[in-house]
């Protein structure tokens, strides 16, 4: 599975004297199994690029092709479907579900694609174990640090087995131990399972880890590198 | 677990959430207590009517009630009298023969209706006997006693003892009277009742107008719901001179006032849960504004937007089933303990006797009433949580989700 980005552009106020281009006429690829980081100074357009990737966001132009099938053809109910099954999402500001424990928030979407309690029960504690959660299963989101939400969020986003995931600024609100606590989850699942990470940061301590290196200007692919010496 | 995250929602903002329901608490007792007490109104003006006056059922020739001539007595009266007695739906019966006079003091006179009544049976059918206040229930004993009420015994200056005469047509078209002596004062809780009546033994008043026979069957029945089949029995008795008329048709303004009482209690409810309703809508356009991006993450993880309507109006359904439930539970609190009270309006009490009303009312809310209520606002609760969730799903989740608050 890849995604297959086409002369893709995001324009905001287009019908203004001083419109944005956000996103000019991109042409990306990235395949399955990629650990991918894009950088870039603030509003070079990263978020708008990972949105629109993750189909949350509609491009002014261009496809959006994921194995070859435009998925801004698809209805509403399909779109929300596909995100569902296939695309997790990680914020910035984690963006849980306060009501909810951190055990409940993982389930939670993984109830939404129809699968058991038990199995939902099941995977969603081997999830928050994996990533060191095992103490905080039935915490609500207030009551764990910036690092263990953003843990949970992780979480959240692996339990229905998608094969993107799209981050923006993962770490941002992060310090040192915590960022280097959630690459290593990140890199492993990457490393076992396959699952596809395209993050979005400044960080220098995240860039270093990544396999592939995006570098965004002004709605622009300036650089895409891809690092063979990854530092652990 | 749509259902925990929207009951967990509907307790987030706890103080915002207790102060609608607190809202719709108070609003639903007092709309409780506002029916429960026309009902109760209404229910005693009914049955102090029925007590004191029509009872269930009356008979009387054709065309007595509308033009009551004193020749105008019902045909055949002892064939009907003997199948009452032998009826075992019928509690009680009593006959009267009735006189349209005058009633003379040494001081003023006062046109009136005499009633000459059967005392044993008439002491059962309505509590006259039991509300004498000044001297006592008629007996067999002494020459033409009389009963007058308090009012007219206020306006002729009277007192047990007094003398009073009485003056009516007999059946010769001559005029006839005598005199009577006050036996004691009645009072019912109709002033008005009070004003035109006064009773007499039934033989005194035969003689005076020199006719047999009598005026005016009344009758109860021993469970209200057998009184039409009562009433078809009668009939099928009766000679076909003479008609039978339950209470509604004796007091059709009574009837439908009771008719009309439903239909006003129906606005004051609908009216009220429109009040509350809007209420809702704000507060559940709050709740669900401020939570717009958390909506949009949810549509980004994959929720259906059916999925999140679902959500939304599960949240207003509950608050409608939370508000409901503590509403109508404090209602019946307050109703029962209104019950055993009562409530007095002393103050009020000649405008209450002009309608035949007690000055105690008890508050009456049928459990059908309390269903009506509960649905309706759990229904509105539920429409009312339709346009906020409108609102939300109109937005795609990047557009929610850059909403912050
Ligand atoms: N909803 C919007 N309306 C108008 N302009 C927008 C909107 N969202 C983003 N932009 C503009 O689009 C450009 C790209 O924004 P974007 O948020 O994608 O940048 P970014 O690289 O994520 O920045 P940052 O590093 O600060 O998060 C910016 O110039 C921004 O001002
Ligand atoms: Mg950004």
């Amino acid at each position: 599975m890849s995604i297959k980005l086409e002369q893709l552009c995001k324009i905001y106020n287009a019908d203004t004297d001083f419109p944005v281009h956000a996103v000019n006429h991109l042409d990306l690829e990235i395949k399955q199994g990629e650990f991918v980081a894009v950088m870039g100074p603030s509003g070079s357009g990263k978020t708008t690029l990972l949105n629109m990737l993750g189909g949350i966001d509609t491009p002014t132009s261009g496809k959006v092709l994921i194995d070859g099938n435009n998925i801004l053809q698809l209805h509403d109910k399909q779109l929300i479907a596909f995100r569902r099954d296939n695309i997790g999402f990680i914020f910035q500001d984690y963006s849980l579900l306060p009501v909810l424990t951190a055990l409940e928030n993982v389930e939670f979407v993984m109830q939404l694609q129809g699968h058991s309690e038990q199995e939902c029960r099941k995977r969603a504690t081997d999830l928050l174990i994996r990533v060191g959660l095992a103490e905080h299963l039935h915490k609500r989101p207030a009551k764990l640090s910036g690092g263990q939400q953003q843990r949970v969020a992780v979480a959240r986003a692996l339990a229905p087995s998608p094969k993107f995931v799209m981050a923006d600024e993962p770490t941002a609100n992060l310090d040192a131990k915590s960022t280097a606590e959630l690459l290593d989850i990140m890199q492993q699942l990457n490393e076992q399972e396959g699952t596809t990470f395209i993050f979005s940061t400044h960080d220098p301590r995240v860039i270093s880890r990544a396999k592939r290196v995006i570098v965004f200007e002004d709605g622009l692919k300036k650089e895409d590198t891809v690092q063979t010496e990854v530092s652990q | 677990m749509l259902l925990k995250l929207a009951w967990r929602n509907l307790w987030r903002n706890k103080l915002r959430t207790s102060i609608v329901l607190g809202a719709m608490v108070f609003g639903l007792v007092g709309v409780t207590l506002m029916i429960g007490f026309m009902n109760g109104m209404m229910d005693n003006m009914i049955s102090n009517t029925v007590n004191w006056q029509t009872s269930h059922l009356q008979v009387h020739k054709k065309g007595y009630s509308a033009d009551p001539e004193i020749h105008k007595t019902i045909e055949s009266s002892r064939g009907l009298e003997l199948l009452l007695d032998k009826t075992a739906q019928i509690k009680v019966w009593t006959s009267r023969h009735l006189a349209q006079g005058m009633i003379a003091s040494a001081r003023s006179t006062r046109g009136i209706t005499i009633n000459g009544i059967d005392l044993q049976k008439e002491a059962l059918i309505t509590p006259l006997a039991q509300n004498i206040y000044d001297g006592v229930w008629l007996d067999d004993k002494g020459r033409n006693p009389i009963l007058v009420s308090k009012k007219i015994a206020q306006r002729l200056k009277l007192r047990a003892g007094s003398k009073v005469v009485l003056t009516f047509t007999d059946k010769n078209g001559d005029v006839s009277g005598a005199a009577f002596r006050v036996r004691g004062l009645f009072e019912t809780p109709s002033s008005a009742f009070d004003e035109m009546n006064v009773f007499v033994r039934k033989a005194d008043l035969q003689l005076l107008s020199g006719i047999e026979g009598d005026h005016e069957i009344a009758l109860l029945v021993n469970d209200i719901k057998q009184l039409e089949s009562v009433k078809e029995k009668v009939r099928g008795a009766m000679a076909q001179s003479n008609s039978v008329q339950n209470w509604e048709e004796l007091q059709p303004m009574l009837a439908a006032m009771s008719a009309s009482m439903a239909s006003s209690n129906i606005i004051i409810l609908v009216i009220f849960v429109l009040a509350m309703g809007f209420g809702i809508v704000n507060i559940l356009l709050m709740s669900v504004f401020e939570r717009t991006c958390e909506f949009g993450v949810l549509m980004a993880v994959g929720m259906q937007k059916h999925k999140i309507l679902q959500l939304i109006l599960l949240e207003s359904t509950f608050l409608g089933l939370v508000g409901a439930t503590l509403g109508l539970l404090l209602s019946l609190a307050a109703l029962s303990i209104l019950n055993v009270t009562g409530i007095s309006l002393t103050a009020m009490a000649d405008g209450l006797s002009a309608m035949g009303l007690d000055t105690l009312l008890y508050p009456q809310v049928p459990a059908s009433d309390f269903a009506v209520i509960f649905i309706t606002v759990v229904l509105a609760s539920f429409l009312a949580g339709l346009y906020p969730a409108r609102q939300i799903l109109k937005q795609e989740p990047v557009q929610a989700m850059s909403e912050k608050h």
